[in-house]
């Protein structure tokens, strides 16, 4: 199907070159004065300096933060991909009102941060909150339980709220794998006698493989910058239990205006998110 | 027969209970967000909680717009989102053409560039936003805001609407320019026109980017005047006291225009969202 081919070629800057220059202007420009911030001496002065990253590194608060991000991003991430494929597998098979199911299922993902973080901040209301009322009366727990405000508690709660807010998401992007599956692979995997077990680890994910790195690239990159679920939740306390990287960095700047130091902050979960997500965006810009 | 029989280990009750637990998860913090909203103060602080109000009232709601600015704090969330969606949507149109029919030198590259300015983190861009906006005059207002949202819409856009419009046939390209359309004729009356639902799509959600936000309205307002749905929920975090029949409420009417939206256009998301992800 090879039509003829007008020539006008050059005609692509008309098209791709406004946004890129827009992009360059609100995005690149800022990105590089942040990375200049960065070198710049805490409270002024001239010359260069690596300083603020040297402080940052023997920072004992940076480091806890930068240890609460890995482990809220590793425990978000792993739990919406359990539940999401799970509510997937589940919802792509013959059931009763299934536009139902995938509806309320994808509720939690559609509303804003602030209104999630809100919501969970008042079920989690030590006395007269939904979660431990529902708790007390199942049975689970015998006392009223400080989910937001205890050391040993907050982190998992937080991240609890954070499998509630993001599964929905890797379910909707499976499920849209699941359904461009042929079927009549499993039937002639049926005939040979497979097992379910086998049609699901010979068919059903090698054909999500695709689908599973997107949503996990994508879903890594959002729990990094979260930062409105924690900001109306716990804003990173209590002490610094659950501060991650984003939320410490806004404090840094606008709290105690620490801008040289927020900003060398910053360059480096930059370049950690970035190093994380090279081999996704190589991947997508390869097959276009 | 045995080996049949074996093959559903999963059976009926056990997918349908799987089912009902998660949408009972999903469900349970929404039904305690109206639930609190329509009950008296006195009542959201009873121990045990009630589940159904004992005695339902609007007063919430009605404070929320009368006491509180929360229709400032709506119109601005809605000016400022809906000026970010159409401009990034037509960029990102423009770009998306451009990235879908032609082949030239640093495309890749290019393509790449706007995938990495899609991960970057607002927090590295807040600081020099602060500096840059109150130097030109525009903190604390609602274009410096469009611009700053521009950095979070303008990529994602450009990405979904490649994605519509890798679905028209480039032979109605073709067609038009022999017939002696330009190429920004072809854009603007063949293109534009035939991906309008993609374009719809495209502005809903960028639409809801915008609407979510509260990093960069938190770091680049200052007065009343300005704050927007998001911002007027989270500043209530530190206030000493919280009334949450209206902040349940406030949150309800701030969650409303995304989940009526989203259920409207769920088939285009998906499409949306997954577009160069798999390719048919």
């Amino acid at each position: 199907m090879k039509l003829l081919k007008i020539k006008d070629r050059h005609m692509w800057t008309l098209f791709v070159l406004p946004g890129t220059i827009l992009l360059v202007l609100v995005l690149g420009f800022p990105a590089f004065q942040s990375i200049l911030y960065s070198i710049y001496p805490e409270g002024g002065g001239t010359s260069y300096t690596l300083n603020n990253y040297s402080i940052l590194f023997s920072d004992s608060v940076f480091r806890q933060v930068f240890g609460n991000t890995v482990l809220f991003v590793i425990l978000s991430v792993a739990s919406h991909l359990l539940l999401g494929l799970g509510v997937a597998l589940v919802l792509n098979r013959e059931i009763f009102a299934k536009p139902v199911f995938r509806l309320i299922a994808l509720l939690p993902w559609v509303v804003p941060d602030v209104v999630v973080g809100i919501i969970w901040r008042w079920m989690f209301d030590p006395v007269y909150g939904a979660f431990n009322d529902l708790l007390l009366r199942i049975g689970l727990i015998s006392t009223h339980v400080q989910w937001l405000s205890s050391p040993k508690l907050a982190l998992l709660s937080v991240i609890f709220v954070n499998l509630w807010r993001g599964f929905p998401f890797v379910m909707l992007i499976l499920l849209a794998g699941l359904q461009s599956i042929p079927r009549v692979l499993y039937e002639a995997a049926a005939i040979d006698g497979a097992s379910r077990w086998q049609l699901f680890a010979r068919i059903t994910l090698p054909s999500l493989k695709k689908m599973l790195v997107v949503a996990l690239a994508l879903d890594i990159v959002w729990e990094v910058r979260r930062f409105g679920l924690i900001q109306t939740m716990t804003q990173g306390g209590p002490g610094n239990i659950t501060e991650v990287l984003s939320t410490y960095i806004y404090k840094q700047y606008f709290q105690f205006f620490r801008f040289e130091y927020a900003s060398a902050v910053a360059v480096i979960m930059t370049a950690a998110l970035l190093m994380v997500s090279l081999p996704y965006i190589w991947m997508i810009s390869q097959e276009e | 027969m045995v080996k049949g029989f074996k093959r559903k280990f999963f059976s009926g009750i056990e997918i349908y209970g799987f089912l009902i637990l998660v949408s009972i998860y999903a469900l349970l913090p929404f039904i305690w967000m109206l639930s609190t909203s329509l009950k008296t103060e006195a009542e959201a602080f009873r121990v045990p909680p009630t589940w159904i109000p004992i005695k339902s009232t609007l007063d919430a709601y009605v404070s929320m717009w009368t006491k509180k600015n929360f229709g400032i704090y709506f119109l601005n969330s809605a000016v400022i989102s809906l000026a970010t969606a159409v401009l990034s949507t037509f960029f990102g149109a423009l770009a998306g053409y451009g990235f879908s029919r032609f082949v030239f030198k640093g495309r890749k590259f290019l393509i790449g560039f706007f995938l990495a300015t899609q991960m970057l983190p607002g927090v590295l861009l807040v600081g020099p936003y602060f500096k840059i906006l109150s130097k030109f005059g525009l903190y604390d207002t609602r274009t410096g805001l469009v611009i700053a949202f521009l950095t979070i819409c303008l990529p994602f856009s450009t990405w979904m609407m490649k994605g519509f419009i890798d679905r028209v046939p480039d032979a109605l390209d073709q067609a038009a320019l022999v017939d002696g359309c330009s190429r920004l004729g072809v854009f603007f009356r063949v293109i534009l026109p035939i991906s309008a639902p993609g374009m719809v799509a495209t502005i809903i959600f960028a639409f809801l980017l915008a609407w979510g936000d509260l990093l960069w309205v938190i770091c680049l307002t200052s007065t009343e005047s300005m704050v927007t749905v998001t911002l007027g929920i989270a500043r209530t975090v530190g206030e000493f006291q919280i009334i949450w029949p209206m902040l349940m409420a406030g949150a309800l009417m701030g969650g409303m225009p995304a989940i009526i939206l989203y259920l409207l256009l769920q088939r285009l998301l998906v499409q949306g969202l997954t577009a160069g992800a798999v390719k048919e």
